[in-house]
């Protein structure tokens, strides 16, 4: 069914320097297990196409996704001109874009 | 067991923290975070007005009110207001203050306005070891402020990598305050965050805690309000410190009746070198926002984007157009797209002279020309970057008054 993504994941987003960090969670193995395998860089890159270089690093213990998205915010926060230029709001833009959700994670 | 408090996650957070956690309950540290890269910046520019200066000021106030009830019911304060200039904060205060110096490397980077090592936990240790009742600092690592009063208190040694990498975990979960009990979370329709409480973490000796907050503040402690803030400003799992390397895929939570349990973690050396945290001055910006209300948004953003090129030149303007609006909408607002624009350039003069030009155009551009606030004089702007520099270039001291 399509969900907003955000109907079974958690995130928090900020920056680092010029990069900005996005981590995503989920509340169950077996939501985990779908997430880990759907929400791919690429996927991420689909749905957030402000995203350019962007790496995945996976901390299963967590049930949770952790995307570095390199150079998002040019120089940093003092520099930057994008809107929102500590990318506080990045994992809730995220969590409001709509996905195929396997219906039982519903 | 040793009981670390968090009052401040950052410069400007709520300022009767530091009372509510003091007299909510029991605890033997309380700590604040007051210092974020763009904080370095603004503490840099504070500092070339007023060498005096250089700290974070709300600090100050904060102990004009409470260091006396600390002092009462001897809870250790550990906090990095300190800033640039952490000699200079703590002779303000009256009490058996410590501070760690060493992390300015302004000699090493001359071209920056500030540049600071992240400096570990250790000196933070030796001040409390030889009793200093506040301890305060410029730039050390945010976990620090919770690793150095757990080693001091248990006498952990410099290669207790495990118990480092736990107690670097519990300050990470601390270092931003009332993110760890419900503030700023995504499923913050679930629980009461009308005004979450600090957290507390109860850290022992192998390093493992419970993350807690004191009976009757709002918000909660859950394994997600946890997790979440466990994954804010982290890259690769191997999160590297001064101190200690830590593994997050290591990091095991378990829900308690009184908040959640973290343990397991596993840490590792730390690497030969050190952060340091520069901010230069990169020119100056001013911005302003053209509001483009009703019909043909595009034509009415290109016409005033030619007109502002045309007074003041092209070079370092950047545009974007907001969207937001919809056709033929109930409200003024609803109809209306917003087009922002920022220059930046290292021409004081020119910075202004945006202002001017961007409000000469007021009747003379599209129609319903207005702005959502107009451009100020331009101010100027930081560049932060990340440096890396070998252990033995920097001397971290722990000084006692």
């Amino acid at each position: 069914m399509k969900r907003p993504l955000g109907t079974i994941a958690g995130a928090r987003s900020g920056d680092k320097g010029g990069d900005a960090n996005l981590g995503v969670w989920v509340r169950t193995e077996e939501a985990y297990e779908w997430l880990s395998t759907f929400l791919t860089k690429e996927k991420l890159k689909e749905l957030l196409p402000e995203a350019q270089e962007v790496t995945r690093y996976d901390l299963p213990n967590l049930k949770a996704l952790n995307f570095v998205l390199h150079g998002l915010l040019g120089e940093g926060v003092a520099s930057s001109t994008r809107f929102d230029p500590q990318a506080k709001a990045l994992g809730e833009w995220l969590r409001s874009r709509e996905v195929e959700i396997p219906e039982e994670l519903l | 067991m040793i009981r670390i408090g968090n009052a401040s996650g950052f410069y400007g957070d709520r300022l009767s923290a530091m009372r509510e956690q003091l007299e909510g309950g029991d605890l033997d540290v309380l700590t604040g975070d007051y210092l974020a890269e763009l904080t370095m910046l603004i503490l840099g520019r504070d500092r070339m007005k007023d060498s005096q200066l250089g700290y974070a000021k709300t600090f100050l106030r904060q102990m004009e009110d409470c260091l006396g009830l600390a002092l009462d019911k001897g809870v250790k304060i550990v906090v990095n207001a300190g800033g640039l200039n952490p000699e200079g904060l703590a002779r303000k205060l009256d009490a058996k203050v410590g501070y760690v110096t060493g992390d300015d490397l302004k000699a090493r980077f001359p071209e920056a306005l500030t540049a600071n090592a992240y400096l570990g936990a250790w000196e933070i240790a030796d001040c409390l070891d030889q009793g200093a009742q506040v301890v305060v600092t410029g730039r050390v690592t945010d976990a620090s402020l919770v690793v150095g009063p757990a080693a001091a208190h248990f006498g952990w040694a410099r290669d207790d990598w495990d118990k480092l990498a736990g107690a670097t975990v519990a300050g990470h979960v601390l270092e931003c305050g009332t993110q760890a009990t419900g503030g700023n979370y995504s499923f913050f329709t679930e629980i009461d965050t009308t005004k979450p409480g600090f957290p507390i973490a109860e850290i022992d000796e192998d390093g493992s805690c419970l993350i807690t907050k004191h009976d009757g503040t709002g918000g909660t402690v859950t394994t997600d309000t946890v997790t979440a803030q466990l994954l804010y400003e982290i890259g690769a799992p191997e999160y590297l410190g001064p101190d200690v390397t830590t593994h997050f895929d290591t990091i095991k939570l378990e829900q308690h009746p009184r908040g959640v349990r973290i343990s397991e973690t596993k840490g590792s050396p730390p690497p030969d070198t050190l952060k340091v945290c520069l901010n230069t001055l990169g020119g100056f910006r001013n911005s302003t926002t053209f509001v483009l209300t009703g019909l043909d948004v595009d034509a009415k953003a290109d016409l005033v984007k030619r007109q502002l090129q045309q007074a003041i030149g092209d070079e370092g303007l950047t545009w974007t157009l907001a969207r937001t609006d919809q056709t033929d909408a109930p409200t003024e607002e609803q109809a209306s797209a917003l087009l922002h624009v920022t220059i930046k350039t290292t021409d004081p003069k020119r910075a202004k002279g945006f202002s001017r030009a961007a409000i000469e155009l007021a009747l003379a551009s599209y129609p319903g020309f207005h702005v959502t606030a107009p451009p100020s004089d331009g101010t100027p702007f930081g560049v932060y970057k990340a440096a890396y520099v070998n252990r033995d270039e920097v001397s971290a001291k722990a000084v006692l008054l």
